[in-house]
């Protein structure tokens, strides 16, 4: 190659290069020129991005009930809606984020918070009123912390979604059971004790459905119930390996290969129909939304729906949920403000969760009418106490992603519990120290 | 058009034209089994391919207590008609359908203008750099969306002088919330380009130098004789485009953030909540976002059947 | 293979002299005078989609480049960090399973979805009574979103309900659990991509037959050519143009999937279907580091960029 080919490929490529950093330093710079205007008057256009309130009942709910309330208050403020989906809340984040356009009020899971308020995208809510303390009435200990990164406030939850074991009391009776399981011991032998083969071996129904959801969340419940933790303390290392973490994950993979209790593939995370409706199992790990399916499904099912806690060496409840955060950079603070914490006050909260089905995280609303008539949306409610959630780390969205595979890997025998948690500690531990 | 050219386009159809009718004569004999076995065979894939379609028309009929039941039943008990009006109701599906129709009609239009001149030119005029400028096309469709998709965003949003931002792109929103960005970035795909540059690639040469005596511009040459022979290749580019800006998804919902500019897979994403899935509704929300795209290629079907020997006689 | 390839070249070179009626063919060389006009008119009817892609997509393409080069993580401005990207995905088994599923996956889905589109092609070439309707059959798959419909395969393949292991047993054969098994689940996805990549190749090979002129069939006809030696020695020379865009497309198609991972497998079970988009999209989009997501594309780039060129190669002489 000669040298003026050479040179003129470097020249190429390092306008190549200046190209996208400009490309990204713009997008960089507009984010940090924002202006903040007196911020007392509560005034202003503000966007709010949503993987909630959506389709026609959403928007209805949203536009013409809860935000003419809001209106009301604050005439002077106007709110426009972005509507999106949990699948590409990611996505539309990331663009808003790299061009520097942040919505004012965001919407995002549990588990999202800390990234977010880690890289500065999010406002510190406590310098603006919203501490730890003043949340510590209205919410469990637990909920508050979901909420929090590095001590301070910086997002509100609305909702929340929670996994706990669920027993068809009908079947169980049958063979000769009046009470779900109250521990580790008593759930292996009923899960036995319930599942049914035909003569040549195959599953007819499961004693205890552990696949009907995401492999994650599964091991997170029975992690919590066996007294683990994801990551220590100070959040500077996985925890999830630990000995609880092995015996948790021993636990599920040994109902599958050595009690026989459930089939891989016997059911999915994205199987459309849960095997408590259709009785194809007897107990179940599952989502409190399995109540609003069996009212759709078999109305006639929902008497015989008996939440349980998984009990091990601590209750297993795990929940995740959706919050409301405010960006760091809004130009009408004190409007979005008031729109997040008109979004988390008890009337909004309770008719979004309504809507989807959902735990409000409001401890007030364990009253209402809604929750009294959603026994296991009451059940969650009444044991949010002993519920934990997921994250933690700033990169959990990263360590998250990975936590699927290696559950996988160990239910189909590729790894002992032990090696795949370990492996997955230290892909997690990696992307910590990075 | 001039005497040279027509001459070569009636030989051309001379040629087609006699064969044909022999080979029609001798297709007569063609024993009636060789034509049922072809038949068969056919039909037992045609059916093959569309067994998940009557699956997915048939769960749309369905009600969730029969969805839920085990073993799942072949055929719907009773017909819920109603499932289909529900889930129209799900979203403002009008808005969106005429969303999704302005979108992909735009892309169809600029795609088959910008892409049938550069697949024409990059084909049949020889020029310095047409090799490069090809390859380079095709390398562009070398990088996966999802690594694209940032910087595109990037671009929108910085588009000078639009959406309240200055000369340098600053200040406003540029295209993002208009159908600036709906329709242009989206607007041409190299896949296009190669496509078209490959049909014009087989098309023969003595038409076009006949037409260069005759002293016929290039554009002309373009217009009027080689694009009419390629009505396939035009039919092909326009439903694949169509199609595919039918059923884009991610790059409406990101460069937009009001209602009233989403388009109809945005609308079906309702049915998929992250807790359950109403599969009765997406299932019938799908049938009829896909009936519309059975009904253009029905209608471009005579045109894939159109090509050389029929356009050489007009 | 050389036989096939041999062929090809005798044909075409038969169908021009067939092709080109004498009196055209003394008349053939070009005056010089129209030879600038002709290029400029050819740069002009680039120009327009050079400007277009140039904006959309070769901005974008250099910028994946670049950032290859740095960390970026979109909250904060690009960090210049060399090959360090390049240097973790070298030890990231991850990236080295998805790698190896995606040229499988593209190993089987491209040759064989080929093969069967050109042999329906030919055969829907024919005037059948219901050639319409097999035609918008094997097209249907191509028209609907695929995210929609991989969720119906998602039934099919349903280990207990699904229509797959029923019409299995059938025939008496035992039934999988099919994308909830490691040794199964890549070939769920891989039938998916074949089962939907068969319509639009059909209808290019559909649209690309109609330019073959009937003369060279009728001449075979005259010489006893069998209907099997057509098809070799004629149809398949004359569609070389269309099989080179259907492959060169369907390579770099099938190196990008993934929606259909996404909704049937999620890259699972225990990462044996992830593919090598399915990393670039977590790397952007779940662990937010867009210069590794870049750095993988490059690398997604380099294969892609091989396998190309080297088709071209192979089919030079003809696909000019």
């Amino acid at each position: 190659m000669s040298t003026r080919t050479t040179r003129g490929k470097t020249a190429a490529m390092s306008i190549a290069a200046a190209l996208a950093l400009t490309l990204t330093a713009c997008a960089s710079d507009s984010q940090g020129a924002t202006t903040t205007t007196g911020g007392g008057e509560v005034s202003g256009e503000v966007a709010l991005l949503t993987p909630i309130y959506e389709g026609t009942e959403g928007q209805r709910l949203l536009e013409d009930e809860l935000l003419p309330q809001f209106y009301e208050k604050y005439p002077d403020v106007k709110v426009t809606v972005d509507y999106t989906t949990y699948n590409k809340l990611n996505e539309k984040l990331t663009t808003s984020v790299a061009s520097g356009l942040i919505p004012d009020v965001m919407m995002m899971g549990v588990g999202w918070v800390e990234g977010f308020a880690e890289r500065g995208v999010l406002a510190d809510l406590s310098e603006r009123g919203i501490t730890p303390e003043s949340l510590e009435g209205d919410y469990s200990d637990e909920i508050v912390r979901a909420g929090m990164w590095d001590g301070d406030v910086y997002a509100v939850p609305i909702m929340l979604d929670t996994r706990f074991g669920v027993a068809r009391m009908d079947l169980l009776r049958e063979a000769g059971y009046d009470a779900p399981p109250t521990s580790w011991d008593e759930l292996l032998e009923m899960s036995e004790a319930l599942t049914i083969r035909a003569a040549d071996g195959t599953l007819e129904r499961t004693g205890f459905d552990i696949l009907s959801l995401d492999p994650r969340q599964m091991f997170e419940t029975m992690l919590f119930s066996a007294g683990g933790d994801l990551f220590t303390e100070d959040l500077s290392a996985p925890a999830f390996n630990s000995e609880a973490g092995v015996d948790a994950l021993q636990f599920v993979v040994d109902l599958v290969h050595e009690s026989k209790v459930e089939d891989i593939g016997f059911s999915s995370a994205n199987a459309d129909v849960n095997p408590l409706i259709s009785g194809r199992a007897a107990m179940a790990i599952t989502h409190n939304s399995l109540w609003t399916q069996t009212e759709e499904a078999a109305p006639e099912l929902l008497d015989q729906l008996e939440p349980f806690v998984i009990q091990g060496e601590a209750p297993g409840m795990f929940f995740g949920g959706t919050l409301a955060t405010m960006a760091k950079s809004s130009k009408n603070p004190a409007a979005a403000q008031a729109l997040l914490e008109f979004l988390a006050s008890p009337g909004p909260a309770l008719a979004a969760n309504e809507q989807r089905g959902n735990v409000p995280a409001l401890t007030e609303l364990l009253d209402s009418d809604y929750v009294k008539g959603n026994r296991l949306v009451q059940f969650a409610m009444e044991n949010l106490d002993s519920a934990k959630r997921e994250g933690g780390p700033s990169q959990w969205l990263e360590i998250r992603a990975e936590i699927k595979p290696a559950v996988e890997a160990a239910l189909l025998r590729q790894k002992t519990p032990q090696e795949a948690l370990d492996d997955l500690a230290a892909t997690a531990k990696t992307a910590m120290d990075r | 058009m001039t005497a040279t050219t027509a001459r070569a386009a009636m030989t051309a159809a001379d040629r087609a034209a006699n064969p044909r009718t022999r080979r029609a004569r001798m297709r007569k004999k063609k024993s009636w089994q060789s034509r049922a076995i072809l038949n068969l065979l056919l039909g037992i894939g045609a059916l093959t391919m569309i067994v998940p379609f009557l699956w997915m028309v048939v769960t749309s009929l369905k009600s969730p207590a029969e969805l839920a039941q085990f073993p799942p039943t072949l055929w719907p008990q009773e017909w819920r008609w109603s499932n289909y009006s529900e889930a129209l109701r799900a979203a403002p599906f009008h808005l969106y359908f005429r969303n999704s129709l302005l979108i992909s009609v735009g892309h169809t239009v600029m795609t088959l203008t910008l892409a049938s001149m550069a697949g024409y030119a990059l084909a049949r005029i020889p020029f310095k750099g047409r090799e490069l400028i090809f390859m380079s096309f095709v390398a562009m469709l070398m990088i996966p969306t999802y690594t694209k998709i940032v910087p595109q965003f990037l671009i929108v949003k910085f588009m000078p002088l639009f959406g309240g931002n200055d000369l340098l792109g600053q200040g406003g929103i540029g295209w993002l919330n208009s159908w600036w960005a709906l329709i242009i970035p989206g607007g041409l795909s190299a896949s296009a380009i190669f496509l078209f540059r490959q049909f014009y690639l087989s098309l023969p040469k003595e038409l076009e130098e006949a037409a260069r005596l005759d002293g016929l511009g290039e554009f002309r040459i373009f217009a009027q004789i080689y694009t009419p022979l390629i009505k396939p290749a035009v039919a092909t580019v326009g439903l694949l485009t169509f199609q595919e800006s039918w059923n884009n998804f991610l790059w409406p919902l990101l460069v937009t953030t009001r209602d009233d500019l989403r388009v109809i897979q945005v609308g079906l994403a309702v049915f998929q909540q992250l807790e359950s899935t109403s599969w009765h509704y997406l299932m019938a929300g799908t049938t009829l976002a896909t009936i519309p795209m059975v009904l253009l290629f029905l209608f471009c079907q005579r045109y894939f059947v159109e090509g050389f020997t029929h356009a050489g006689i007009k | 293979m050389t036989d096939l390839r041999a062929a090809p070249s005798n044909a075409s070179r038969t169908s021009d002299r067939a092709a080109v009626p004498r009196a055209l063919r003394s008349a053939a060389p070009r005056q010089s005078r129209s030879g600038r006009k002709m290029r400029r008119a050819g740069w002009l009817m680039v120009a327009p989609s050079i400007a277009h892609i140039g904006l959309w997509t070769a901005i974008p393409v250099i910028a994946t480049f670049a950032l290859s080069l740095t960390d970026y993580n979109v909250f904060s401005a690009p960090r210049w960090i060399g090959l360090e990207n390049y240097v973790e995905i070298w030890g990231d088994p991850t990236f080295r399973k998805a790698t190896w599923n995606t040229v499988v996956y593209t190993f089987w889905t491209v040759p064989v979805s080929m093969a069967i589109a050109v042999v329906i092609a030919v055969a829907l070439n024919q005037k059948l009574k219901l050639q319409n309707w097999y035609r918008a059959a094997f097209f249907l798959p191509q028209v609907t979103a695929t995210v929609a419909i991989a969720m119906v395969w998602l039934w099919i393949y349903n280990p207990q309900q699904g229509l797959l292991n029923a019409a299995l047993a059938v025939v008496g054969i035992p039934g999988q659990a099919w994308l909830a098994d490691p040794d199964w689940a890549l070939w769920g996805v891989i039938l998916v991509g074949v089962w939907q990549g068969i319509g639009i190749k059909m209808l290019i090979y559909i649209a690309a037959l109609q330019n073959i002129d009937e003369s060279l069939y009728e001449a075979a006809s005259i010489d006893g050519a069998s209907a099997v030696r057509k098809f070799f020695s004629i149809t398949l020379p004359m569609l070389k143009p269309a099989t080179f865009f259907v492959f060169v497309i369907s390579i770099i198609g099938a190196f990008q999937v993934f929606d259909q991972v996404y909704v049937l497998t999620d890259g699972g079970p225990a990462n044996s279907t992830t593919m090598m988009t399915y990393e670039v999209y977590r790397s952007a989009f779940q662990n937010f580091r867009m210069g590794m997501a870049s750095a993988q594309s490059v690398l997604l780039f380099a294969f892609l960029l091989v396998v190309t060129l080297v088709s071209r190669r192979a089919t030079r002489s003809d696909a000019e």
